[in-house]
């Protein structure tokens, strides 16, 4: 019986402690978990921000895969993300890979390529825009400084480029993000395994495609998921750069979801975008997750 | 023979450092052609886009500053960030301790909520806390935008400050017990000192966040007296006709603060960031 009761005051004096998530737990509550179940409860509904919601069933989803520009919106988003993932992975990993044998401009470099990520997105977004602009451009202009106007563009004025150009400047600004992660993962391999590797005679190319690469999956998956999370959700650049244009070909998820909500006060319709976002946003980074940790472990 | 390779290696170590800092000097580019044009007058833009100005003229950043009310719109972005800071830290650590002491069933769950917060895009809570902010006369407030930041970071503080607290040992919470401290004097007195390099490194990231971000000010604020910088900034710059003569002082105005701070701290930053992203 006294077993029992001290068990039980003991056991309540450790469960007390979770008094103290309280106040995290109404923060997130009020201001994270009820505004999801409020979006996902909005998303049925034709809310215009006044008045009264009418629930109109699934007609918001009808909707966004239905019409073509809301599926390709969808298209944007998921082709930017590649385009942004791929290359800015790619350079992470080319820095890195270089940085970590020259010890001399390790740490300025890593800093360089770090300072564009101290900067915000609007203002990246407004050099950059200025950077591209086809009169008296920064890129033009150094284009026909070095004698290659022909190569001269309206880089974000056309639809073909518009998305890339985007993309270059996001990878920019991330660029040594990426290749300091790299660098942590890098600082892990234990020196041993690239000595024994090069007395064993293999080149440097061998040893970073078949000691390097494969020892830092974790790096890999850390920097693919986490630019992938930052990059489905992209609204500054092309808010700032093309407001979506030319021809709808920067027009992002999140873009509609800030136009619906502030430029037509379709507070319903933008709730299911957002809905359709968290979803491929979990979706994603799950898949990722999965198959990226499975090629950790295969190694 | 090894002499030989030495010096040739060393040699090619040269030529290849040499070669990363053109590339990396390449990427620093657009940064110098932003501080650059800022300098310029308006004749000296459209004459010469490329070029160093004749003299630095100030005369762009006397408008700038004459316009934007930078310095009101400075000291908004500052209070915010430290009240922010403040609030995630302090709840943020609370929440974290319990989570780092007990391993069960109950830890698990809240750590998936946090974790689920850490991946959420902001984009799909703006919608509802707009419509619950209007609601309660929160829009337009202090509160309300620090509110929406705290509940921002915050899990990124319950996760960093919990792996941090799982590398304290035990033994100072049981030794503190046996004095028959409760378990907020031990969080107060025992944990909490020596929480400071997390602390530093989680109020990098938020000042990061708050200094820099554009969608929580641009819809929640709309009394120009309390725009934080960012928003201060595409104000000024506006975005039907920029004109390079507003848009590089803002811009370097803009950046300035948070430049200079990663020039004294870069080494603590770039440690800090890669540190939060690793875990």
């Amino acid at each position: 019986m006294n077993m029992i009761r001290a068990f039980n005051t003991q056991s309540l004096r450790r469960y007390r402690i979770y008094l103290f998530t309280l106040p995290a737990i109404i923060v997130l509550g009020a201001f994270f978990i009820y505004p999801i179940l409020l979006t996902a409860k909005l998303s049925f509904t034709d809310f215009t921000g006044v008045g009264i919601a009418n629930d109109v069933g699934w007609k918001n989803y009808e909707r966004i895969f239905t019409r073509s520009r809301y599926v390709d919106a969808l298209k944007v988003t998921l082709l930017f993300t590649l385009i942004v993932v791929i290359i800015q992975t790619a350079c992470g990993l080319f820095f890195a890979a270089l940085l970590h044998r020259l010890h001399g401009i390790r740490n300025l470099c890593r800093a360089a390529l770090f300072l564009p990520a101290m900067m915000s997105f609007v203002i990246v977004g407004y050099v950059w825009q200025f950077i591209y602009s086809p009169f008296n451009g920064g890129l033009n202009a150094l284009l026909a400084s070095i004698g290659f106007e022909s190569l001269q563009h309206n880089w974000i004025g056309d639809p073909d480029t518009a998305l890339f150009a985007l993309a270059f400047a996001h990878i920019w600004m991330f660029v040594g993000y990426t290749t300091a992660i790299f660098l942590a993962g890098y600082a892990g391999i234990p020196q041993e395994l690239d000595e024994a590797a090069r007395i064993e005679g293999t080149s440097a190319w061998q040893r970073f495609r078949h000691i390097e690469v494969p020892l830092l999956a974790p790096s890999f998956t850390i920097n693919i998921v986490l630019s992938t999370i930052g990059t489905l959700k992209t609204f500054e650049l092309p808010f700032i750069m093309t407001r979506g244009g030319p021809d709808g070909a920067t027009r992002t998820l999140s873009l509609h979801i800030i136009d619906s909500l502030f430029g037509k006060y379709k507070f319903g319709f933008a709730s299911a975008l957002s809905i359709v976002m968290l979803i491929l946003v979990i979706l994603v980074a799950y898949v990722q997750n999965r198959v990226l940790r499975a090629r950790e472990e295969a190694i | 023979m090894s002499a030989h390779v030495n010096t040739s290696s060393r040699v090619g170590t040269w030529l290849l450092s040499l070669g990363v800092l053109v590339l990396v000097a390449v990427m620093l580019l657009p940064v110098a052609f932003m501080v650059i044009m800022s300098f310029k007058t308006g004749a000296e833009i459209a004459s010469d886009p490329l070029g160093l100005p004749g003299s630095i003229f100030f005369g762009n950043y006397q408008n700038a500053l004459s316009k934007m009310s930078y310095g009101r719109s400075v000291l908004n972005s500052i209070s915010v960030t430290l009240s922010v800071t403040v609030l995630v830290s302090f709840i943020g650590a609370l929440a974290a301790y319990p989570l780092a002491r007990l391993t069960n069933p109950v830890s698990r769950a809240l750590i998936l909520i946090v974790a689920l917060g850490l991946s959420t895009p902001n984009f799909v809570t703006i919608t509802p806390i707009y419509v619950i902010f209007r609601e309660i006369g929160l829009l337009d407030t202090y509160i309300g935008l620090i509110l929406a930041f705290t509940a921002l970071n915050l899990p990124l503080a319950v996760f960093f400050y919990t792996s941090f607290i799982r590398s304290i040992p035990t033994e100072l919470d049981e030794a503190a017990r046996l004095d028959n401290c409760s378990d907020f004097q031990i969080f107060w007195y025992v944990i909490r000192p020596l929480l400071g390099p997390a602390t530093a490194t989680l109020s990098l990231f938020v000042m990061l966040m708050v200094w820099n971000d554009f969608t929580y000010p641009l819809l929640l604020l709309t009394d120009e007296n309390k725009f934080t910088v960012m928003i201060s900034v595409y104000r000024f710059i506006g975005n039907h006709t920029v004109s390079p003569q507003d848009l590089f002082p803002a811009a370097v105005l803009g950046s300035l603060p948070l430049l200079v701070l990663f020039l004294f701290f870069q080494r603590r930053i770039v440690a800090g960031v890669t540190a939060g992203a690793v875990k």
